[in-house]
């Protein structure tokens, strides 16, 4: 049984052209990016392409791109160091506010440092129903004395997109910085660091077909960046610690891609949507709700609640039958909670783990979304019918 | 669960003697294993796996356990990687299925619950009736599964029209004391590959079989209890104001002294009772409604039958007439002989033992057995003096 892989949100499998600039750079470039012979001098060249081609990928200077481990890490660095240092360079508290269904690694950091830090002040948005976020409530945050304002630019789970350009701008009226963790965006949307006005972005290229472990924080061009790491020059000493050369030379590659492929990728992610949700329609009579915002949504993200249909029951039973597909978080022991964001949007525990996501890339075949709406019709039905 | 469990092939199944043995030849469907990371669901899944049949592992996450205390119990994220780690070697998928709000309410609270009202729980036969072979099972089986395999030390013998449950040949690691409470029907979708093993060769097959879990110590303790004390978990969850304080009073009528919950007591309990007398004293009652503790010498604990309630029966619909067999009243204690009388329903059992028998404790279980054969059980309700 060949198995279809609809869990691009996790991650994304690795694109061809990604694949072997990671093979060249292990076998052409092994030297350390910071010697200054031959070997280094390679290494060298790889990370300097590599911020240039994400650059162009989200157009933002070179200067501005930050490579670190992932979006994991930049997040951690920017809410950290804006926590230590927002008093001395702002002259004022720091305020820290995010959005109730941001990523882990930017909610808990967040929470954490509202409770271990003394001077600190964090706040949380709620959503609406739909996952969304009311500019009126970030206004009221920003009223308030808020410092930085972080939102992502589409969410993981319900697969939302979010105003960044507005919420930007609204931040900066009030003399707040904006970050915003693009993550999800990139290579399916288009990103415009420049036009969209963040001061603060972070990256990571695994979810659109590059190597895990390595990501990039962007910054505006007058905005210090500290370091959470001592030890090193790299990256203008913002990130010290040898480069990974060979996850650079991938990185650098899915951002080339992005570059040439964007426009195709989101023709081809609608029309695999429309053919999904399309057979889903169809085969179940509609017995099944949607769980994002209609409107502004990321096309290859579909947050499904089937009635009747527990979420961690189906998504066992469509792994056994070759479709993997993911709910919520999983804990350290591997076992299922409600995702975090569906309990934000409102819906109590029981319900929120109805829910089931199923997300796709542009590369994910045709033939193999018709097959996979199937396998979910028959599991659905299957455990329907023995009503549990 | 009757009608869950009726539809599907394997009430055709033909019948066979042994489970493993005889099954391979039949069973072409998936098989779940229940893995709790232990050795012997361990050992178990890789027999499945072996015979070639389509096994799915699953391990149940009943409760979190707090980072502290990772290596203590069975539903740690080391337990869970242990199972993860066996099932990869052997090949199969593996998954975690979260039980935890199912356990809190059929088996925590339960066990709370009841030590609050006087009584011994077992939490044991509690997740063995309520999540093992009511929710794992229904699960399984809308999984696509035929089977349920559990590493538990009991047979079922398919040689006749209908499948029975007899005891596991190691008498040391006997376990169906714990399984009285399954289905009657669902004892055709269950297949107990260690019943025949004792536990050596178990540990020797999974050292042969080079199992992550080979090597890992037995676990002892109630699991959710977590290397504390059933007590300390007790006082922990036992607030100040739900307790049942009261008296001592001696079998005689002469009260004692005081204590501050009755939760505290189990029958037949010498220790920690506090009382000096000329005599050692042994709990022999406890009336939860004025929270009197009873107490007195080693003669008066002895009862010549008991009342069960919530009786399940394996062998038959309900016991033909007056029921001559042997009955356990507690997990490691000799079946005694008795003779068992039902009321109009078949979920009430009047026990009588030929020899009156030693700290009869309500909410503890009774299971009948005719040799080896396990013909049901129920929960003692009251001694009879």
């Amino acid at each position: 049984m060949n198995r279809i892989y609809l869990d691009w949100n996790a991650t994304a499998p690795l694109l061809p052209k990604v694949k072997e600039a990671m093979i060249a750079a292990l076998d052409d470039a092994p030297g350390n990016a910071s010697s200054i012979h031959r070997e280094g001098q390679r290494a060298r060249s790889v990370i300097e392409r590599t911020r240039r081609a994400i650059a162009r990928a989200i157009n933002a200077p070179p200067q501005a791109v930050v490579l670190c481990g992932g979006a994991t890490e930049g997040n951690n660095q920017i809410l950290r160091t804006h926590a230590a240092f927002a008093e001395q360079k702002l002259g004022r508290k720091p305020h820290i506010v995010c959005s109730s269904v941001e990523h882990p690694s930017v909610i808990e950091v967040v929470e954490a440092l509202g409770s271990q830090e003394q001077d600190v002040q964090v706040s949380l948005l709620g959503v609406d129903r739909l996952g969304r976020i009311d500019l009126d409530k970030i206004k009221e945050q920003l009223e308030a004395g808020a410092t930085l304002i972080s939102v992502m630019w589409a969410n993981n789970e319900c697969g939302n997109i979010y105003p960044v350009t507005e919420i930007a701008a609204l931040c900066h009226e009030y003399g707040a910085l904006f970050h915003t963790d693009a993550t999800q965006a990139l290579g399916r949307i288009p990103v415009d660091f420049e036009a969209c006005g963040a001061d603060y972005m972070t990256l990571s290229l695994h979810k659109m077909g590059g190597p895990k472990g390595i990501g990039a924080i962007v910054v505006r061009e007058g905005i210090v960046l500290e370091a959470m790491l001592a030890g090193g020059h790299q990256e203008r000493g913002r990130r010290p610690g040898t480069e990974n050369v060979p996850a650079a030379a991938g990185a650098g590659a899915a951002a080339l891609q992005v570059v040439d492929q964007l426009d195709a990728w989101r023709q081809a992610l609608s029309e695999r949507r429309e053919r999904l949700l399309g057979a889903l329609t169809e085969g179940l009579d509609g017995s099944f709700e949607l769980r994002q915002d209609p409107e502004n949504h990321l096309l290859n993200t579909i947050n499904v609640a089937f009635h009747g249909v527990g979420g961690e029951d189906l998504l066992l039973a469509l792994d056994l039958a070759g479709v993997s597909a993911s709910s919520g978080s999983a804990c350290t022991a591997g076992s299922l909670e409600p995702s975090h964001v569906i309990l934000a949007m409102g819906y109590e525990p029981e319900d929120a783990k109805r829910s089931i996501r199923l997300s796709f890339g542009p590369l994910t075949p045709i033939s193999s979304i018709d097959e996979a709406a199937s396998r979910v019709i028959d599991a659905v039905t299957r455990q329907r019918s023995l009503a549990l | 669960m009757a009608s869950t469990i009726e539809q599907g092939e394997a009430c055709m199944m033909p019948p066979m003697e042994v489970d493993i043995d005889d099954l391979d030849e039949l069973v072409r469907g998936r098989v779940v294993v229940a893995m709790s990371g232990g050795v012997d669901s361990s050992v178990t899944a890789a027999f499945v796996a072996q015979k070639g049949w389509d096994a799915v592992g699953i391990s149940m996450r009943l409760y979190a356990t707090p980072p502290s205390s990772y290596t203590k119990s069975c539903c740690s994220p080391d337990d869970l990687f242990d199972a993860r780690m066996v099932a990869d070697t052997l090949g199969i998928p593996f998954y975690v299925a979260n039980y935890q709000d199912e356990f809190k309410a059929r088996v925590i609270d339960y066990f709370v619950e009841e030590y609050k009202r006087g009584r011994t729980p077992n939490p044991c036969v509690a997740c063995n009736n309520h999540l093992k072979f009511d929710i794992l099972l229904k699960r399984s089986l809308a999984l696509g599964a035929k089977y349920l395999a559990t590493g538990h030390f009991a047979r079922i013998d398919r040689s006749g029209e209908v499948p029975v449950m007899r005891t596991g040949l190691d008498e040391n690691k006997d376990q169906s004391y714990f399984l009285f409470g399954i289905p009657r029907e669902a004892l055709s979708r269950i297949v107990f590959p260690l019943g025949e093993l004792t536990k050596e060769e178990v540990r020797d097959y999974a050292l042969g079989m080079n199992l992550e879990t080979a090597e890992k110590p037995e676990s002892q303790e109630i699991c959710f209890v977590e290397g504390r004390s059933y007590r300390d978990f007790l006082e922990e969850r036992i607030k100040q104001g739900e307790s049942t304080p009261g008296k001592f009073m001696h079998v005689d009528g002469q009260v004692l002294g005081e204590h501050d919950g009755i939760h505290q007591f189990t029958i037949g309990q010498r220790k920690g009772l506090g009382l000096s007398w000329h005599e050692p004293l042994y709990v022999q009652a406890i009336r939860p409604e004025e929270g009197t503790v009873v107490v007195g010498p080693k003669r008066g604990l002895f009862a010549r039958g008991l009342v069960a309630e919530r009786c399940n029966w394996l062998s038959f619909e309900r016991p033909p007439g007056i029921l001559e067999c042997e009955a356990r009243i507690r997990y490691r204690s000799k079946p005694v002989k008795a003779v068992v009388t039902v009321g109009e329903d078949a979920s009430m059992a009047m026990v009588e033992f030929e020899e009156p028998q030693r700290a009869v404790a309500p909410g503890q279980a009774v299971v009948f057995y005719r040799g080896d054969e396990v013909l049901g059980g129920g929960w003692i309700e009251e001694a009879r003096v």
